[in-house]
């Protein structure tokens, strides 16, 4: 037993829940995948832990106004799997990496959101998507997005005693594209440096094109690159080769690289390695997602 | 996924109901709430195939199957698989009917100090079972979830890639689910029980440890001995011994009584010598029948090493002139290396016991000190005496040579 006692209740309603979280030094647990470590560790010794795992409602995974709905205990490796996630190319492209296989299997993506990790991949799928979190309290209920949840490493907007009750991704649109990469030690091992991207590509000479970065600040960094994308492909459009999308946007990935990078970096990669692969990386996913964008491809990572 | 039941708020030195299935057999336990799901396995159910590790999720080493899908027992307080069902490497495959993959890890060398082989089975078991058609350039990232500092992955890798093209179709379910009496390991073995929730995860491993009943496993037990030996003593005089089991106990060579659970449990020890070999057995005996002329005996223990053994016993005294006729009948079930050591020499040895148990009950019949009384050591005369007669059984002038040359320098070093 490494954790410090800790008192544990695992109530039935979300009602009974808030109620417990009232108190001093609770901790909601869902997966535990993120918190246990910690616990184990002790690096956090919270009075209580509130497990969430009996409540019905918050295990719903359903489709719901054009996107999907994933309740508070819905595990990542069923999300992955679920034949509607598929509606979500980025998400599916996210979770293989999202911790290992072995982790999926209790992990949840809510309870990777409400963690924020800043090296996490989710946190960053949530803001390059305009997912929409919602976050239950005695006050009642308010719904946060995801550009506002993440405030610094490990520190969301919700408050002690609210709780994540689920999270809505929408659905990609025709012309949407997608890209996904990140570099680890090992596959599953948090990021040194990850993308996501998303590009809208209705009008192929002006396309609007977001990069969520991660791994290389405090939370995830959102750039708008549409501009950036748009001088890539302003003379060919949908006809612009691959190769040729990113060796023009080789040229401006070092800035981009500059500004989103503000980690001190570790003994696993320096700020400059990191600065580097966002640059590779943003650069190849961006012109990836643009041709699937465009050609109606099958996104894979 | 299963859906656990509620729990009220439990203080941090209570303890909390779980039930659920570890290979097929249920359990309900009480247990306090930052116990994490490996200890409970290991300690409390005496599955020690569950390997620790980092004990904060990097090594993969604990990896089990929760409701068919590979987590990691020490990221998981045990009382959070209320309601699971649970598979570990002791549900994967028997002693001599392995699972495909421990077979294919056997053949490809895929273990070498077979610290991380759990892990790596249970979840390569989960990889192939939703995912057959996984290729081979894809299993180094599948897999990346379990460390092995020996191996370097490629054989584990040819290992699982072997399984995975012969089982496209489906991989073999696990081979060794069933109800099985799961005993915990000794409170002894637990240090500094200092602040109360430890003292109260002891008293539980003590309340624990008698099962409502110990179950054998199906199918053909390691050896079945059946040994019938003639008593001088009077069939009332054997039966005294018989309803003494402080006496009887005296008895049995190397056994040990620790504890009387009442009802006609016991817990004890049985130790067995054989040369270097030491195997001390820590376990429970159940008297179903206990009658002046007959006994009809369930046990079950765990020797340090891992291994396990259980055994059914009929014992049957039969008046015989003046004498008593004294039949034993068991059946014994072997797991872990004391399996490996040779069926029929762990046989004779076995027989040799019996032998020595009645030589042993006639004396104490007779008033007299059994013989056999807790000393262990007659398990080298035990291990001499079954290769002589090994000897006998084989004949011939120059074995019985041979023989009394053996006995010869035995008497000498006495």
């Amino acid at each position: 037993m490494k954790p410090a006692p800790f008192e544990y209740v695992r109530p039935g309603s979300v009602d009974d829940v808030l109620s417990e979280l009232g108190r001093d030094g609770a901790k909601v647990i869902a997966g535990g995948q993120s918190l246990v470590p910690i616990l184990a560790m002790r690096l956090a010794r919270p009075t209580t832990l509130v497990d969430i795992n009996a409540i019905g409602d918050l295990g719903v995974l359903t489709s719901v106004s054009k996107g999907l709905h994933v309740g508070a205990t819905v595990r990542q490796r069923a999300v992955q799997h679920d034949p509607t996630a598929a509606r979500i190319p980025l998400l599916r492209m996210a979770l293989p990496w999202v911790g290992h296989r072995e982790l999926r299997s209790r992990g949840t993506v809510c309870g990777s959101l409400a963690h924020a990790d800043s090296a996490a991949e989710l946190p960053a799928v949530a803001c390059c998507l305009d997912a929409t979190i919602t976050v239950a309290s005695p006050r009642g209920e308010r719904l946060v997005a995801a550009s506002e949840f993440f405030v610094a490493a490990m520190t969301t907007s919700v408050q002690p005693d609210e709780l994540v009750t689920s999270v809505h991704f929408p659905y990609a649109t025709t012309n949407q594209g997608f890209g996904f990469a990140e570099i680890a030690r090992r596959h599953g091992d948090f990021a040194l440096a990850g993308v996501a991207v998303r590009v809208d590509a209705r009008d192929p000479f002006r396309p609007t094109a977001r990069v969520v970065c991660f791994g290389v600040s405090d939370k995830p960094v959102v750039r708008d690159v549409s501009a950036w994308l748009a001088s890539a492909v302003a003379t060919e459009g949908a006809e612009t080769p691959e190769m040729t999308i990113r060796a023009s946007l080789s040229d401006g990935s070092a800035d981009l690289a500059d500004d989103v990078v503000d980690t001190v970096g570790d003994a696993h990669g320096s700020t400059a390695y990191r600065r580097q692969l966002i640059a590779a990386l943003s650069s190849r996913e961006l012109a990836r997602a643009y041709i699937r964008a465009t050609q109606d491809q099958v996104e894979t990572t | 996924m299963s859906m656990p039941r509620t729990v009220e708020h439990t203080a941090a030195d209570g303890q909390v109901s779980v039930e659920f299935s570890v290979n097929g057999t249920p359990v309900s336990l009480r247990i306090p709430p930052r116990m994490t799901l490996a200890d409970v396995l290991r300690d409390q159910l005496g599955l020690t195939g569950t390997h620790i590790g980092c004990e904060q999720g990097v090594c993969g080493m604990c990896t089990i199957l929760v409701d068919g899908e590979a987590s990691r027992a020490c990221l998981l307080f045990a009382c959070q698989v209320d309601g699971s069902e649970l598979t570990t490497v002791e549900g994967l495959g028997k002693p001599d009917d392995l699972h495909p993959l421990q077979e294919s890890f056997g053949r490809h060398h895929g273990l070498q100090c077979g610290f991380c082989t759990p892990g790596f089975l249970m979840t390569s078991y989960d990889l192939l079972d939703h995912e057959p058609d996984v290729q081979r350039e894809d299993l180094a990232a599948e897999l990346s979830g379990v460390l092995c500092r020996c191996t370097g992955y490629r054989n584990i890798i040819d290992a699982v890639d072997d399984v995975a093209c012969n089982y496209r179709e489906g991989l073999p379910e696990p081979k060794n689910l069933g109800h099985r009496t799961l005993i915990g390991r000794s409170p002894v073995a637990m240090t500094g029980a200092r602040d109360e929730s430890t003292a109260a995860a002891a008293a539980v491993r003590i309340d624990g440890v008698r099962p409502d009943e110990i179950q054998l496993p199906t199918g053909e037990p390691t050896m079945s001995v059946d040994v019938t030996s003639t008593l001088e003593s009077s069939i009332e005089d054997v039966g005294r011994v018989f309803s003494d089991v402080r006496l009887l106990v005296r008895c049995l060579p190397g056994a040990e009584l620790t504890d009387e659970l009442g009802d006609e449990w016991y817990r004890g020890r049985a130790r067995v010598a054989l040369g270097p070999i030491r195997l001390s057995f820590n376990g429970l005996a159940h008297l179903l029948v206990h009658e002046s002329d007959r006994m009809h005996v369930l046990a079950q223990g765990n020797d340090a090493s891992g291994g396990q053994a259980q055994a059914e016993i009929q014992f049957l005294a039969v008046s015989d002139g003046t004498g008593t006729r004294l039949q034993a009948d068991a059946r014994v079930f072997l797991v872990g290396r004391i399996a490996g050591f040779g069926r029929s020499l762990a046989g004779d040895v076995a027989r040799r016991m019996f032998e020595d148990f009645a030589t042993a009950v006639d004396q104490a019949a007779r008033g007299q000190e059994p013989s056999a009384d807790a000393k262990p050591p007659s398990a080298f005369r035990i291990l001499i005496a079954t290769l002589l007669d090994r000897m006998r059984r084989l004949g011939g002038h120059r074995r019985a040579t041979a023989r009394r040359q053996l006995e010869n320098r035995l008497s000498e070093k006495r």
